[in-house]
């Protein structure tokens, strides 16, 4: 086998080198010896053995470059080299460690960075949907145009009859299916558990392309009755939670809010449906008829999975029509004019909010920045040291070493110091993925309203293998990158240039080398001001948003989400609640208890229109939209939100009495411009407000629901006793910590209402400082960019400029001896420095300017251009540069013109 | 560099010198210096080449599996290599040498014809 024997060979050469190196070596010993002996028996004694040596030799040719021909021939003589170059890499490491040292951490924080923001956007933007051909799925959303105030909306969720009609007329589809996410109350023995599931169709699990791991789907029949057979899949985590992970859960029973559901089949580990947060799913039409048949009670969305040969565009187009079909079944009730469509997305489009992956590309970008000051600054030391070198260079050059050998000597220097950095930086982005995986935004994006998949979130972040393959990536760059320039610049001139020029007088190629690393540097500082002045603007953003104003007082409040027991309904509903109040109100520690449907900054209100009846009738549709609140008495009180006029809510305002609404400030001044709105008639479209008529009886102050960033909506609150609502919020204030006041509400509960689960708990402040903290998030993350961006060229400057300073020692020495002043001197250096954070500054202002544009979305009250924030980042960063500068000018200062003048 | 013009003569005799050397490996295992001898001999010294180019090629055949070498002891009781042809190294040679003739026979004809 002649391959065998040839990979045997082979084998043999590179495991035993040094032995193959000396049976050559041997080999010719041999040859040669045996030839000098038959030379001299020919020429029987008449040649001296040192001449038959010569003529043996003269026969073999080199020896050397034979050698050579064979060892490269073994295909060994690349990896020699290598070896060679590594050991000799190493050994100049050895030698200046500062330097190693340095660039190592630079290079490592630079890639570390990257990869752990890479990770986050390869999370939520790039990675497949967990689902099978994820590039096959859309979701389908209806169009809703523009009416009166409210603007047009193209990303409507469906009512089932709508669904229905629409997936009995489509034909682009291999199948359709919809879902919305609920929170119910699982009870298990004595435990209450509140539990978020998602109800939909049989359709829903083959769409995604998701198969039960134990049991079965819901069956076809389980989903086309209203009040059909009560069933549901669990999730694997619940399964294995609640159920042990015993597959003989089959048949057992779920008590979802008291009703028994049959247990039917366990869902995939991992997979939480579409809101990511899935517990368990139940059929649509398992639930009470009246919820979710109403064509005009819209929760769904929709999902959808294209015919084989379907493509994307052409079921585009398809929904389109499809939506002027479902627009002619369901003609809209109240204005006839009004023409709903549908239109269909790649779901990929839309697994993430735009708010989120604008955010998360910005900070990929100034990332990329960061890592590309790292370069400039590792670049920058090796031709600071490639010019320290400059002599070492040139006698090897002289000594026969070829251009390319050197290059190659050098860029192995910088592929040795990007590998290490590359192996440090896996630390620094497992530590920053594992911060940015803890931060968790769900409630917060919740309550910016983002669209957006459930199932794609922070937790999905993780560093992975394609994470990996990225650092290493960046790593093979950055060598290439900072490494070739300074490794093709340090071996350009020529060899006997480089020998004449022992002394350090500057030469033309010395200039040349020199204001590389000036632009370097120039071209740091401008990189930096542009990060800096993006992280400024997000920082004034911030500031101005904790400047606004949530309308309560959120210290020592403390929120409770709850829904009432089994069995109470609209005329009794109120009358628990008032025990409740009273129960809590007298609680030790407790200064005040209210009850609201809606917390402050959550975000999800209600919302609805208003009809004035002492105003002429307006038509259909362009009623005000007002944000509707039911309360309690007392919550304006105890939360801190001001009378403005009239009186609060009573005991007056009773079930069956004369109906009253209170409104905000902005309702006030928007619905009633210039005129008191007190004891004015209108009609409320919720909480059975509708038709009846209602009086105005007082105005509070604003309060911030949606969020903090969004407009102030005008707000209508419904009494409580005249409108039962069932599921409402207790606010609690407290007299000291309010998360310690948390058992004894917990037992007050359970003697009122025993097994009602009380869940969400949180207190105001958090929930206002979840509010900011997506902002809060992309500033700290900027912020720590820029400051590292800062440091790295305070350091590039410094280190050019201290570089000067040793190479203009004996100028510097003549200028002293021939009178130049200590601040003469010191004037020299640091204008130096004033120079460069000039040019770069006017780099850095203009790039800026350019690139802060991007921003302006995430800004709040701050213009991209912001002036002050120009000003103030220049002046750091002059400030910074000119420290920098500062302490090399200190050190030329003190030269002594003899030593100076000596050491040349 | 004068080593670069160099090669152009083994260059040109690479082919040739692997048949040779396998050809001349036929008979019974060698060592170098024995190859090299016997190749100058039989070609009456017209094939001199440079003896240590010998070697690469001798490397190059191991590589291809052509030839195989151990140590061994020479009959002066010094210790050398001995190369041996594989039964490959044999296959080859007989391709080779059924080419070589081809060519030789063209170039005859092309001669015998102008």
């Amino acid at each position: 086998m002649s391959f065998l024997d040839g990979l045997r060979h082979r084998l043999r050469v590179l495991l035993w080198r040094t032995s193959h190196e000396r049976e050559l070596e041997e080999e010719f010993r041999f040859h040669l010896d045996l030839d000098t002996a038959q030379g001299e028996h020919a020429a029987h004694g008449a040649l001296t053995s040192r001449d038959a040596r010569h003529a043996a030799l003269r026969r073999f040719g080199n020896v050397s470059y034979h050698k050579e021909e064979v060892r490269q021939m073994t295909g060994l003589g690349f990896t020699d080299m290598a070896r060679q170059d590594i050991r000799f890499a190493l050994r100049t490491f050895r030698r200046a460690v500062p330097f190693t040292v340095v660039a190592i951490l630079t290079l490592a924080v630079g890639i570390g960075a990257n990869t752990a923001i890479f990770s986050a956007v390869d999370a939520m933007l790039l990675r497949p949907l967990p689902y099978r051909e994820p590039e096959r799925l859309m979701k389908v959303s209806l169009i809703v145009p523009a009416r009166g105030t409210n603007p047009a909306r193209d990303d409507v969720v469906w009512s089932y009859p709508k669904f229905a009609t629409f997936r009995d007329a489509q034909g682009v589809f291999e199948s359709v299916s919809l879902w919305t996410d609920l929170q119910g109350t699982v009870r298990m023995g004595d435990e209450a558990e509140r539990l978020t599931y998602e109800i939909t169709d049989s359709k829903y699990l083959p769409t995604l392309g998701i198969a039960p791991a134990v049991g079965r789907n819901f069956a076809a029949d389980e989903d086309r009755a209203v009040g059909g057979p009560r069933v549901t899949l669990l999730s694997h985590a619940l399964w294995t939670r609640r159920f042990s992970g015993d597959s003989a859960v089959i048949g057992k029973s779920l008590l979802v809010d008291g009703i028994a559901h049959t247990i039917i089949g366990v869902a995939p580990e991992g997979f939480r449906g579409m809101s990511g947060q899935s517990e368990f799913w139940v059929p649509i039409l398992s639930m009470p008829a009246g919820e979710f048949d109403q064509a005009w009670s819209h929760s769904f969305v929709q999902v959808a999975r294209l015919k084989p040969g379907v493509s994307p565009a052409e079921a585009k187009t398809a929904v389109v029509q499809l939506g002027a079909v479902v627009d002619r079944a369901w003609p809209h009730p109240e204005v006839a004019t009004e023409r709903w469509g549908a239109r269909a997305r790649e779901l990929d489009a839309t697994r993430v909010d735009p708010l989120i992956r604008r955010s998360l590309l910005v900070l990929l970008g100034a990332v990329g920045l960061v890592l590309l000051i790292a370069c400039a600054n590792v670049a920058n030391l090796f031709l600071v040291r490639a010019a320290g070198r400059r002599r070492e260079i040139a006698v090897r050059l002289a000594l026969g070493a070829s251009r390319a050998r050197l290059v190659r000597q050098l860029l192995t220097e910088s592929a040795l110091l990007s590998l290490a950095g590359g192996l440090a930086s896996v630390a620094i982005a497992w530590w920053g993925v594992k911060l940015l995986a803890a931060f968790q935004p769900a409630a917060v994006l919740r309550a910016q309203q983002s669209s957006g998949l459930g199932s794609v979130n922070f937790e999905s972040i993780h560093l992975d293998t394609t994470a990996l393959a990225f650092a290493a990536a960046l790593t093979i760059l950055t060598a290439l990158v900072f490494g070739l320039v300074p490794a093709l610049q340090a071996t350009r001139p020529s060899v006997t240039e480089r020998l004449k020029d022992a002394s350090d007088v500057p030469s033309g190629r010395r200039l040349r080398a020199f204001s590389t690393r000036n632009a370097l540097v120039v071209s740091e500082i401008a990189v930096a001001l542009v990060l800096l002045v993006g992280a400024g603007l997000m920082l004034r953003s911030l500031s101005n948003l904790f400047a606004v104003r949530s309308g309560v007082t959120s210290d020592r409040v403390l929120t409770v989400r709850m829904t009432p027991p089994p069995g109470f309904g609209r005329d009794s509903l109120p009358g628990y609640y008032d025990t409740m109040l009273e129960r809590f109100a007298t609680l030790p520690g407790v200064s005040g208890a209210a009850l609201s449907d809606c917390i402050p900054v959550a975000g999800s209100c209600n919302g609805t229109v208003v009809w004035l009846h002492d105003r002429e009738k307006v038509p259909a549709g362009s009623e005000p939209s007002v944000g509707v609140h039911w309360m309690s008495p007392g919550w304006p009180t105890m939360m801190g939100v001001p009378l403005k006029a009239g009186r609060m809510f009573s005991s007056e305002d009773r079930l069956g009495g004369r109906k009253s609404v209170i409104v905000n400030e902005t309702a006030a001044r928007t619905i009633w411009p210039g005129e008191d709105p007190v004891g004015r008639p209108l009609s409320v479209g919720q909480g059975g407000f509708w038709p009846d008529t209602a009086y105005v009886v007082g105005v509070i102050g604003d309060v911030r629901y949606d969020g903090l960033t969004a407009a102030q909506t005008a707000d209508v609150y419904l009494p409580y006793s005249q409108s039962p609502r069932a599921r409402l919020t207790l606010f609690v204030r407290t007299a000291g910590d309010p998360a310690a006041i948390v058992p004894a509400i917990r037992r007050t509960m359970s003697e009122l209402a025993p097994g009602v689960p009380l869940y969400d708990i949180r207190t105001m402040d958090a929930r206002v400082a979840d509010a900011m903290s997506y902002a809060r998030f992309s500033t700290a993350l900027l912020g720590l960019f820029a400051g590292v961006a800062l440091a790295l060229a305070t350091m590039g400057a410094y280190g050019v400029i201290s570089f000067a300073v040793a190479q203009r020692t004996r100028e510097i020495g003549i200028r002293v001896a021939i009178g130049a002043t200590r601040a003469d001197v010191l004037r020299l250096i640091v204008g130096q420095g004033a120079v460069l954070v000039a040019v770069g500054a006017v780099v850095g202002v203009l790039a800026a300017l350019a690139a802060t544009r991007v921003l302006g979305s995430f800004l709040h009250e701050v213009a991209p251009s912001d002036p002050l924030t120009f000003v103030a980042i220049v002046a750091i960063l002059v400030v910074a540069v000119i420290t920098a500068s500062w302490i090399p000018a200190r050190s030329a200062a003190s030269v002594q013109p003899t030593e100076a003048l000596r050491e040349g | 560099m004068a080593k670069a013009s160099e090669p152009q003569k083994s260059e040109l005799l690479r082919g040739t010198l692997d048949m040779l050397v396998l050809k001349t490996l036929t008979v019974r295992p060698l060592h170098g210096y024995a190859i090299a001898q016997h190749i100058s001999r039989l070609s009456e010294e017209v094939l001199t080449v440079e003896q240590g180019s010998l070697y690469p090629a001798l490397e190059r055949l191991q590589k291809k599996g052509w030839v195989t070498s151990k140590w061994a002891e020479s009959p002066t009781g010094r210790r050398a290599r001995y190369y041996t042809i594989t039964a490959a190294g044999r296959k080859q040679l007989g391709q080779e040498i059924s080419s070589f003739d081809r060519v030789l026979a063209a170039i005859g004809r092309v001669m015998g014809k102008a």
